[in-house]
């Protein structure tokens, strides 16, 4: 199989392989590794043809381009010997093309008149077609790698030249950018890392695609995005409905956007079946048969716990009626709520894969946000289960924590006395970290992890339980 | 929305309710929306649909007489499956309750969302 180079943004690193291994799958794309390095953008693979590299990165979040990989070499004398040398059936299909070049460079920056000389150097290649900077017909790539630039030896250590046949999907991720989204949550999801989650997920035209903890429906719309039909629900109807404490903007009068803003936002009204409003540990979704593709979602930490273990700070929510027996949350009552984020977190990962395991269908797959403590993480804390298959686990660092995309598939039929298995330490480990470290990983469970630091939006998980907090009042008015 | 397609993947989950399938439209407000056919969904949910509960909501509805059972070529006949797709995807519940056949549980819809929260005591 000839080689390809596939230029990737430098960005989620550990996301990069594990995306393209799962558009591999999907595609039917047999794929070879040949050269990854997860600090540099440019890895080179096998593949059958130039179809087959359009195939697998035509959904990509983290590819940028893929070229047909004609020469690689450390410097630029041997990458014109190697070009020069090669039989000129090659270049025979691009003579007469329109054509452009493109230099690409990492950990370096080149001045347009640098990258004019480079494109000059490879003149002898005598294309006699005009150039066209704007739809050439054929663009020849020309990347180089270097040292990283704080090294004192900063040199270019490899240069690749091939021929661009395909294009990622990054312009996705503008589509879905929070700053314009119609509702926001302080818990929506990056656009970026929820659309590589449904590539992860395998979702598809066709598929029926779940998200157990749907809050602003994040995830409805980019599974939308790649053809799936989406079902959501959530503990909590005013997320959905956009009457909760959640919404991110001040500017929003309660009820004014929900779920459905978004949803009419994106055009994807026929491709998403329902939200409902019920606790995933007491679902009514029938049992008779498996019935779901693909879940994706991004479970809130500890929450039902919050119900449970009510003590500290003192706290009472507005409209709680006083003679309400709260059947929900019983202790609310009293006005309390924790100061720390309380962690039944291994209930909720443990029901979310037992559901997993009995509701998808063989194949299917589900993808989902697992914390960590990068300190004390080990491979057991990822709850697994006889039915299912880990497939990937990848890391999003945030200094003491980190959250892990965990992608696991349905292999064979669930059975009964099938259990869920794993440490059941997470929540544990998480309560080891401190309390500014937990400050943190709270408000990184908000729409936008990266501009936290002087954040004055209120932290997603709080702002989370608070809603949930609110539901167990409304709830036994029966009206959420 | 409460599509029919929704609707025929719920059952009453009361603890210790048995048979709750289907569950029952009562006070039902129904909206139709027209929308694009997506003809691989539908194949691919024909599987996993409950055909008698699907034509018993159907006929309840007054909105369409479909076949005793699911013919076996249900996957390539067009005129089937554009049925379904007004069935299963054009046809909500917008308003009302749904309830349960055995326990007689009601479930409120509202602004096409189902509250299906059970109690504490109900779990």
């Amino acid at each position: 199989m000839p080689p390809y180079l596939l230029h990737f943004a430098q960005a989620h690193e550990d996301f990069r392989r594990p995306e393209i291994d799962a558009l591999a799958a999907l595609e039917g794309v047999a794929l070879t590794w040949v050269d990854y390095d997860p600090a540099c953008p440019f890895a080179t693979v096998d593949l059958a043809s130039d179809a087959a590299a359009a195939a697998l990165v035509r959904r990509s979040i983290l590819v940028k381009h893929a070229y047909a990989l004609w020469d690689a070499a450390d410097d630029y004398d041997a990458l014109h010997a190697a070009v020069r040398a090669n039989p000129g059936n090659r270049n025979a299909p691009f003579m007469d093309a329109s054509f452009k070049f493109v230099v690409e460079t990492f950990n370096t920056t080149k001045s347009m008149p640098e990258k004019v000389a480079i494109i000059n150097s490879f003149a002898y290649m005598a294309f006699r077609g005009v150039i066209d900077l704007k739809t050439p017909d054929a663009t020849l790539g020309v990347l180089e790698a270097w040292t990283p630039p704080h090294d004192p030896d900063h040199r270019m250590t490899r240069v690749y030249f091939g021929l661009l046949v395909a294009t990622g999907d990054r312009r996705a991720i503008d589509r879905y950018n929070l700053k314009r989204r119609a509702y926001l949550g302080t818990t929506s999801m990056d656009p970026e890392l929820s659309l590589i989650m449904a590539n992860m997920a395998h979702v598809k035209p066709g598929a029926l695609v779940y998200d157990p903890f749907v809050g602003t429906g994040s995830f409805l719309v980019t599974a939308a995005h790649f053809g799936g039909v989406t079902v959501g629900s959530d503990i909590d109807g005013r997320q959905i409905r956009g009457t909760g404490k959640g919404s991110a903007r001040s500017t929003d009068a309660p009820g004014s956007v929900s779920v459905h803003s978004n949803i009419a936002q994106y055009g994807c009204a026929d491709r998403v079946l329902d939200c409902l409003v019920f606790d995933l540990a007491h679902h009514p979704w029938r049992n008779a048969r498996p019935f779901l593709d693909a879940i994706v979602t991004d479970p809130p930490y500890g929450v039902r716990a919050g119900a449970k273990k009510i003590g500290g700070e003192k706290w009472r929510p507005a409209g709680v009626s006083p003679d309400a027996s709260r059947k929900h949350a019983p202790s609310h009552g009293q006005g309390r709520f924790p100061a720390t984020v309380p962690y039944d977190l291994d209930a909720v990962m443990a029901d979310l894969t037992d559901f997993a395991a009995r509701s998808l269908v063989v194949g299917g797959r589900l993808s989902y946000w697992l914390p960590t403590v990068k300190a004390e993480y080990a491979p057991e804390d990822v709850p697994l289960h006889p039915a299912l298959r880990l497939v990937a686990n990848s890391e999003q660092p945030f200094g003491q924590w980190s959250r892990r995309l965990i992608t696991i598939e349905k292999v064979r039929d669930w059975e009964p006395g099938m259990h869920v298995s794993g440490s059941g330490l997470l929540g544990a480990k998480l309560e080891s970290m401190g309390s500014a470290a937990l400050d943190a990983f709270s408000s990184a469970n908000s729409s936008d992890p990266a501009t936290t630091v002087a954040s004055t939006k209120k932290p997603g998980h709080k702002g989370f339980r608070e809603s949930y907090f609110n539901f167990g009042a409304d709830n036994n008015r029966r009206d959420p | 929305m409460v599509r029919l397609l929704t609707h025929n993947m719920l059952q009453c989950h009361v603890r210790d309710c048995t048979n709750g399938f289907p569950l029952r439209f009562q006070n039902a407000e129904v909206e139709h929306a027209e929308q694009e056919m997506n003809t691989e969904f539908l194949v691919n949910m024909l599987p996993r649909i409950d055909w008698a509960a699907l034509r018993a909501t159907a006929h309840e509805l007054g909105i369409a007489q479909l076949p005793e059972t699911m013919p076996e070529d249900a996957a390539e006949s067009t005129e089937l499956l554009q049925v379904l797709h007004r069935v299963l995807m054009e046809t909500s519940v917008k308003a009302g309750e749904m309830v349960c056949p055995s326990c007689e549980h009601v479930y409120p819809i509202r602004n096409g969302i189902p509250n299906m929260l059970l109690n504490e005591d109900e779990v």
